[in-house]
């Protein structure tokens, strides 16, 4: 902390050359305060981790865990890992993740790519067509319905086609798309290429940024989902997204069956913890890694306006 | 020079294919026609189906049925502003919201502000990165963490408040009782929500011309000066915008922020039009129609407020945010 600050006077030194601002109080309350900020961010899944891992009877007994288990278990994800509806809840989610961000961002990036394009015959007309979407909506009753009648109720394919294409994700993809340079499509087109094969083989690896970005937004979407399974289904176990099973578990204590062979080590409350932890390890382990493609696509879509 | 030639250049070619379209012309209204199909299904065509709220479709199994040959009516509406628990949801909505809007608008804001004035780009970096983490977690997770947080046995909140000397280990508050709702979901959504939301504005302050804090800094401004006369105003245009979606949305809720934290006891505090339009019309009684009504209503109210807000800005700072 002392060093970091230390370093922080010298880059202010370096930084703005003759411009040299003093490291005062005011910086100490600032880096105080958003590290605490921070801090606070992270803790509800510290606290979530080490209540996973916790003894169940030992929290009854002796009050909550802040920091570390006093009495370590992992009772609670054994009990969560041997529950059959958490792999079919699991499937579900994954196969609609995958799925889902494939198709959107293969239609999302082809109308993006189209939508940007300067030589789209009736081009008002389509995007008009795809602003009013943005302030009118049937409303949830009239898309149930639609989705009835397409056939699409206690269909695993509600999960993939209804919310492929998000006009919001294509309006950030094509002012990216708008962005590359003409000249690249002129010679293109000039070697006989088609607008497919430039869409494909030119525009898309270089929008390669803000596509991973969009395909980041779609995914997360996808995993943490929990509305289609409410409405869209009968709610029977084997359409369960992985968001419905938690919410069963966490706000319902509809726990396992099987409660393992140490009854005293997990209580409904554990339970909860563990299957937290284990439905969003993927988001908490990708997310560091990915950081910055996160929230690369949103600034984009900021400066360019 | 060689941009306007090969614009007229093209401009020549694109005379022709008026008539007859090329095949590359073709694919790209191929591409296009796919916003259509999307859009056509899943938007347009349960626009339509806003008509259902003029019909008496109510406790209904067979809606499309219904949509076809039911009466016309009006009596959802008269049946939905005759509800006493649809103008208490109304009232919550209102009020949760603009809630929000008095602690949770402001505060990415001066979050981004604060992050701007941090010179060390390691620390600036990780307290973004943290920060924006928990937008990433649904609600559902994180509800049912706030939820656990907040348990009279296994939660780390009644310790935390006992310190403060406002509550004690033999009579612990109960966390869970509705009028704590308000400031639990205050608290869960800055800390949920204001990283996120501040990304935004540090895109924003980025592109803010760097030699005016040089020549303030000529004339003798402080930091603090900087701050409040350079980046906010300069982050202004932006802030309107967001105002302008938050008060356009003062009706809508994500559903499972509010449904995860609902019990028997505490639904007339927690319910907001969002969880009640689902309980009308997935609800045993099967209102479809009141729903969409409900919904009707909703969204109209938004479009009225998206539009006035818009000329409201457009008269008063002399561009508006829409158009």
């Amino acid at each position: 902390m002392e060093n970091s600050i230390k370093n922080s006077i010298k880059m202010n030194k370096k930084k703005n050359g003759g411009l040299m601002y003093k490291f005062g109080v005011w910086d100490v309350i600032i880096y105080i305060v958003m590290i605490t900020f921070s801090l606070i961010a992270l803790y509800p899944f510290v606290y979530t981790l080490a209540g996973s891992l916790s003894y169940a009877l030992d929290i009854t007994r002796n009050g909550p865990v802040f920091l570390i288990p006093r009495q370590f278990s992992l009772a609670s994800y054994h009990v969560v890992l041997i529950d059959g509806r958490l792999y079919r809840s699991l499937i579900n989610t994954i196969v609609s993740t995958i799925g889902g961000t494939v198709l959107g961002l293969t239609v999302t990036s082809g109308i993006a790519y189209a939508l940007a394009s300067k030589r789209l015959v009736c081009k008002k007309f389509f995007w008009t067509f795809n602003i009013i979407p943005m302030f009118i909506s049937g409303g949830m009753i009239p898309l149930y319905i639609t989705i009835r009648m397409l056939g699409l109720f206690n269909n695993y394919l509600v999960y993939i086609i209804p919310s492929a294409f998000s006009v919001f994700n294509m309006i950030i993809l094509s002012s990216f798309f708008r962005g590359i340079d003409d000249s690249l499509y002129e010679s293109a087109i000039l070697d006989g290429a088609s607008e497919l094969k430039i869409w494909i083989s030119i525009y898309l690896p270089l929008a390669k940024p803000a596509l991973v970005t969009v395909a980041l937004w779609i995914a997360v979407g996808k995993w943490n989902s929990y509305m289609q399974t409410m409405l869209y289904t009968n709610r029977e176990e084997s359409m369960w997204l992985l968001q419905f099973y938690l919410m069963r578990l966490i706000k319902d204590g509809d726990v396992p069956s099987d409660r393992g062979s140490d009854v005293l080590a997990i209580n409904s409350q554990t339970l909860s913890f563990a299957a937290i932890i284990i439905s969003s390890l993927p988001i908490m382990v990708l997310y560091p890694i990915l950081s910055k493609y996160f929230t690369k696509g949103i600034m984009l879509g900021a400066v360019k306006g | 020079m060689t941009n306007e030639k090969t614009s007229s250049t093209r401009l020549a070619t694109d005379k022709k294919p008026k008539r007859r379209m090329t095949a590359n012309a073709w694919q790209l209204v191929g591409l296009a026609m796919l916003s259509v199909v999307f859009l056509g299904l899943f938007n347009y065509i349960p626009m339509a189906g806003i008509l259902f709220a003029f019909k008496d479709g109510d406790g209904s199994f067979n809606v499309v049925k219904d949509m076809l040959s039911a009466p016309w009516t009006l009596s959802n509406f008269t049946n939905l502003f005759q509800d006493e628990i649809f103008w208490t949801t109304f009232g919550n909505t209102i009020s949760i919201n603009l809630l929000l809007l008095l602690f949770n608008f402001p505060m990415p804001i001066i979050f981004a502000l604060l992050l701007n004035e941090m010179q060390n780009k390691p620390i600036k970096k990780a307290v973004q990165t943290i920060s924006t983490f928990p937008h990433f977690i649904s609600w559902t997770v994180f509800g049912g963490i706030i939820l656990l947080m907040t348990d009279m046995r296994v939660g780390v909140v009644n310790p935390i408040l006992e310190l403060l000397g406002l509550s004690s280990a033999e009579n612990p508050v109960d966390l869970y009782l509705p009028q704590y709702f308000y400031p639990k979901i205050i608290i869960a959504s800055i800390i949920k929500g204001v990283g996120w939301g501040s990304i935004i504005y540090v895109a924003a302050i980025s592109g803010i011309d760097q030699s005016l804090y040089e020549a303030s800094a000529i004339d003798g401004a402080n930091r603090f000066k900087q701050m409040l006369h350079i980046t906010l105003p300069g982050i202004v245009p932006t802030i309107l915008v967001y105002l302008l979606l938050n008060i356009a949305n003062i009706l809508t809720n994500s559903f499972e922020q509010f449904y995860v934290f609902q019990n028997n006891a505490n639904l007339e505090t927690t319910r907001v039009l969002a969880t009640y339009m689902y309980d009308l019309g997935f609800g045993s009684l099967r209102k479809y129609s009141t729903a969409t009504a409900l919904s009707l209503f909703e969204g109209i109210i938004s479009l009225v407020l998206v539009f006035s807000t818009n000329t409201i800005a457009k008269k008063t700072t002399g561009r508006g945010i829409l158009y």
